[in-house]
């Protein structure tokens, strides 16, 4: 672990006048003239702040409105190694995908020698392939073409830990899921044709939300708006949840373990569970403290319950 | 916990810790509070300085973190160790690695929670801090080695009768094997181990070098 280094800069900056006031200097351009000195820091690994222990400034933060005098100090932190968001979603969610399908196959060395590429006798088993490989595949185009990230990297460290826990999670899974000794659902038929129309209303209420989120924000903004139900019924739950995409989430999981009734699968939604709860309720924090009118009867991620 | 463990273990023992396990669970009970109340005065005092709630964790950070780091892998492999494995195979209580492993625990835990309450008293003979930074020398690569050697003698018996372990076909599609997570969890000392003794070798450094900023008050 490496302590913050002190790096002292100063910069004389050019105010530009009265007539161009919109290009005031923003703090990327800061950003730029550091990395002109200093190439191996580049502008998504460098930490800005006014105080060594304070908040990161953003690029949107204006010079002038900051409590600086005619010279600003800023103290420079080395984030590490960044990735860009984008990157590090298609590689952890290509990984199950695939992974998922060598189980399915029964790619050799996975099973005893007889199973080779065999594939199982329980139409559940085939069906479950199905719901995973459409979700990881969800998951992926909407990386490319619905998501508008407030951050464009991550540190680099990050893509190993998330990899490890998507692949090694999938694998776990697929596992017991496309084993030859996989035992099918108690309730048969009835259980199955539940909990797929459990899974696909979650898959197609979180869709729903992830294009009403982008929708709040126009291209290449990075502005933060209160989500509001719009005219698809699935956006409606926003009355009563703040971050209703994992509320949805949580409900393909729950649908995904009572299709395929896999304690692994269980657990995996667990876990999951607990880390959007986490992220939920901080996410529901910051909209409480960012919008004076945000609706109150509003919970993180279980309407009244979390 | 640790109560119930030892004198679960200590009447199957001809001799050995008998009387040390004794002696180190009165200690235990006793000092276990004053570790805690180290970080409660702490807190007391920085509110007293303050005025205010604000920061109080900062002030105890370093003490906390202190007297924390490392315990919880310490906890977690003493609870595996001692229930998991000793109490769980009986066969290997009978083993001298228990023995190995349970006097360094003892010796390991009679410094550590004197230094506590020491410092507590804001009375800390250097010969304890002195022990506490030196003794793991040789105790923890003790208590390392017993614990393995224990792990491994109960490495034939759960394989045979397959304690701890779930196998297929089943209802929910769930499979364990403890004897495979035992050998894991052998492996897991690998990284784990060196990672605890050069902490303890870079807190001695850190600890001992400042001989003469540290006032022996008596």
């Amino acid at each position: 672990l490496s302590r913050a280094k002190k790096a002292v800069v100063f910069f004389e900056v050019e105010i530009l006048d009265a007539k161009t006031k919109d290009k005031l200097c923003f703090l990327d351009k800061v950003r730029t003239y550091f990395f002109s000195s200093y190439p191996q820091w580049y502008p998504a690994r460098q930490s800005i702040r006014l105080d060594p222990k304070g908040k990161s400034l953003k690029d949107e933060d204006v010079l002038q409105h900051l409590p600086v005098g005619t010279t600003a100090t800023f103290y420079f932190r080395d984030l590490g190694a960044q990735i860009s968001w984008v990157t590090v979603f298609l590689t952890e969610y290509t990984g199950p995908l695939v992974i998922y399908l060598m189980f399915y196959f029964r790619v050799p060395f996975i099973y005893a020698p007889k199973y080779d590429f065999t594939t199982s006798k329980h139409w559940v088993v085939h069906l479950a392939c199905m719901c995973h490989s459409f979700h990881y595949v969800k998951r992926l185009l909407e990386t490319l073409f619905v998501h508008r990230f407030s951050h464009g990297t991550m540190p680099l460290r990050n893509i190993f830990k998330n990899c490890t826990y998507y692949w090694g999670f999938a694998a776990w899974m697929a596992y017991y899921i496309n084993h030859p000794l996989y035992t099918p659902p108690i309730y048969g038929e009835q259980q199955i044709r539940l909990a797929l129309i459990v899974f696909l209303f979650c898959q197609i209420g979180n869709f729903s939300i992830h294009v009403a989120l982008r929708n709040l924000r126009p291209p290449g903004s990075k502005t933060r708006k209160i989500p509001y139900p719009t005219k698809n019924p699935f956006t409606w739950i926003f009355l009563l949840v703040s971050c209703p995409n994992y509320t949805y989430e949580l409900g393909s999981w729950l649908g995904f373990t009572l299709m395929t009734q896999c304690l692994p699968v269980a657990f995996f939604t667990l876990v999951g569970f607990i880390q959007m709860t986490v992220w939920a309720k901080g996410k529901h924090r910051s909209y409480l403290k960012e919008f004076r009118d945000y609706p109150p009867l509003r919970s993180p991620i279980l309407p009244f319950v979390l | 916990m640790f109560k119930a463990a030892h004198s679960d273990v200590a009447p199957k023992r001809k001799k050995g810790p008998g009387a040390l396990a004794t002696a180190y669970l009165v200690i235990y009970n006793v000092v276990m509070t004053a570790g805690w109340l180290v970080i409660a005065v702490g807190l007391v005092r920085a509110y007293l300085a303050r005025g205010s709630y604000h920061g109080l964790y900062y002030s105890i950070e370093k003490p906390l973190k202190f007297f924390q780091t490392g315990a919880i892998l310490e906890v977690m492999s003493r609870v595996f160790l001692t229930w998991a494995v000793t109490h769980s195979v009986r066969e290997v209580q009978s083993e001298d690695s228990v023995l190995l492993f349970v006097t360094a625990w003892t010796v390991t835990e009679i410094i550590r929670y004197s230094f506590y309450t020491f410092s507590l008293l804001n009375h800390l003979p250097f010969l304890i801090k002195w022990a506490r930074y030196t003794f793991f020398f040789v105790l923890y690569p003790m208590g390392v080695t017993g614990e393995l050697l224990t792990i491994y003698a109960a490495l034939p018996y759960v394989q045979k009768t397959g304690l701890y372990s779930v196998t297929l076909p089943n209802k929910y599609n769930f499979s364990f094997d403890y004897y495979t997570f035992l050998i894991l969890i052998m492996i897991s000392y690998i990284p784990l181990f060196p990672q605890l003794y050069f902490h303890m070798i870079r807190q001695r450094k850190k600890v001992l070098g400042h001989v003469e900023d540290y006032s022996k008050v008596e």
